[in-house]
């Protein structure tokens, strides 16, 4: 049942669930970002620049093989020269350099979901009428639509711009997926304990490095499994599995510990 | 209902921050339809002890017991039952105030009317600036919002530090309007103050003064 006007019946109203003050936290994030824009223009700047520094260091090692192909005999095929003109480097690497770009770009805007909050004093308001449970799952959604869009808008870009293969689409959906799931994971915990300690962007990053080093490497093992032909299913299965408990692993740990983090 | 359905009792409260001691031993008790008064110096601790009875900060020894229908208020209906002013308390400049009180009312667990919103913003003197952003709005105007989120449902108990801040005579008209309200709630209301101002101090049945502990 829910309460109407200025009528208040503490005892026989429903409380609302945890889902509902979520779900209004996350609308309220989305409309205050749509009109602010804090978070897409601190990760678009960092995307953009970022994708500009790849796609000139890769023209350039394009251009030194180029030179070096002309000087090969004639008897290199058409498919061969293309294949050379392609970046040294193979795709997992590509995948690993798509991670880091992915991570400090939602790095530079997720950190606003609780530090905004700590810093414009709102925060006092959230306390007063919302659980802990709630403004973490809250955060944790937005942070993940946030994490998401970002790797919908530059994965594409930058797979033109180096080449990076897709392999198998499932097994690439799910590693973007569980990547995604892990960083957003990662972010909101390590915001809610910057936030918390008055922090500033570099605290972020510092509490957020021992987090991101274990990403990484799951990471990379995931994208090895990936573009590995004809990998068995069951490194499939452990590698991006491996990727994707990691995620979950973060989330059961950040909502049990969250409340302790959310009290003053 | 009976008049005497909610009261706050403040038991042997003390409190410090790292080795000093901001306050001991306090202890007060407010009934329905009493409106209790916090004084004390600056830095006496008066903002301090208001956030420990909404539940912000957890005293260093002594207990904030509620009542509600002659029941203990669990902790998670406790926050539902306060409406809280503070110069600390900040709404959303980025949202207008409509939208601010269309938030905290779901996180409420209430379903605002059109109607419901207007004679809301009406009681705090903001008819017709609901559809402005908070953070045009100047600071006697926020200060009103404020209130506006407070009394969102009606809630038994208010905590007011610095009732009148920033407000004009007519803003504290208001507050004097709404505290008259509170005592006569339908169910039972009761306000904490806490202030140094004298005509304020005179709004109370009781007063509990902070010296400051060293």
């Amino acid at each position: 049942m829910s309460r109407t006007g200025t009528g208040y019946e503490p005892a026989s109203a429903r409380l609302p669930d945890w889902i509902s003050e979520a779900s209004a936290l996350l609308a309220k994030d989305i409309r205050a970002e749509l009109r602010t824009k804090t978070a897409v223009s601190a990760v678009g700047v960092f995307s953009f620049a970022s994708l500009l520094l790849v796609a000139l260091a890769t023209e350039a090692l394009k251009e030194v093989q180029t030179v070096s192909i002309l000087r090969l005999p004639d008897t290199v095929t058409l498919t061969a020269l293309e294949a050379q003109l392609r970046p040294a480097w193979d795709s997992p690497s590509k995948m690993g350099l798509l991670w880091v770009l992915l991570c400090f770009a939602a790095f530079a805007g997720l950190s606003h979901s609780f530090v905004h909050e700590e810093e414009t004093g709102t925060v006092t308001a959230l306390r007063l009428s919302m659980s802990a449970g709630a403004v973490y799952a809250g955060k944790l959604v937005f942070n993940l639509i946030v994490t998401l869009a970002v790797a919908i808008a530059v994965t594409p870009v930058y797979m033109l711009i180096t080449g990076m293969r897709l392999g198998s689409p499932f097994v690439f959906i799910s590693v973007m997926f569980s990547g995604c799931l892990g960083l957003a994971g990662t972010a909101t915990i390590v915001a809610a304990l910057a936030a918390k300690a008055r922090g500033t962007g570099a605290l972020f990053g510092a509490i957020g490095l021992p987090l991101l080093v274990v990403f990484l490497i799951l990471l990379i093992n995931a994208a090895n499994a990936l573009y590995t032909v004809d990998a068995p299913l069951l490194r499939l299965t452990k590698d991006v599995g491996g990727l994707l408990s990691f995620g979950v692993l973060i989330i059961a740990l950040s909502a049990l510990t969250f409340p302790f983090v959310w009290e003053e | 209902m009976a008049a005497s359905s909610v009261s706050v009792a403040l038991e042997g409260i003390s409190h410090r921050f790292g080795e000093r001691s901001v306050f001991a031993d306090i202890s007060l008790t407010v009934c329905a339809g009493q409106v209790g008064i916090v004084v004390g110096a600056n830095g006496s601790g008066k903002s301090t002890l208001l956030k420990i009875v909404a539940g912000l900060l957890r005293p260093e020894s002594g207990k904030v017991a509620f009542t509600l229908e002659a029941k203990p208020v669990a902790p998670i209906m406790r926050r539902r039952s306060i409406g809280y002013v503070s110069p600390d308390l900040r709404l959303y400049h980025e949202l207008t105030g409509v939208e601010n009180l269309e938030f905290f009312g779901q996180l409420r667990g209430l379903h605002l009317s059109h109607d419901g919103l207007r004679d809301t913003l009406d009681k705090v003197g903001l008819l017709g600036r609901g559809r402005e952003l908070v953070g045009n709005y100047s600071s006697g105007m926020r200060q009103r919002l404020k209130y506006a989120y407070a009394l969102l449902g009606s809630p038994p108990i208010l905590l007011l530090d610095e009732p009148t801040a920033n407000l004009d005579t007519e803003g504290v008209v208001m507050v004097e309007r709404v505290i008259a309200e509170q005592r006569m709630r339908t169910g039972g209301g009761l306000a904490i103050i806490a202030t140094n101002e004298p005509r304020e101090e005179a709004w109370g049945d009781m007063a509990v003064r902070l010296n400051g502990s060293k």
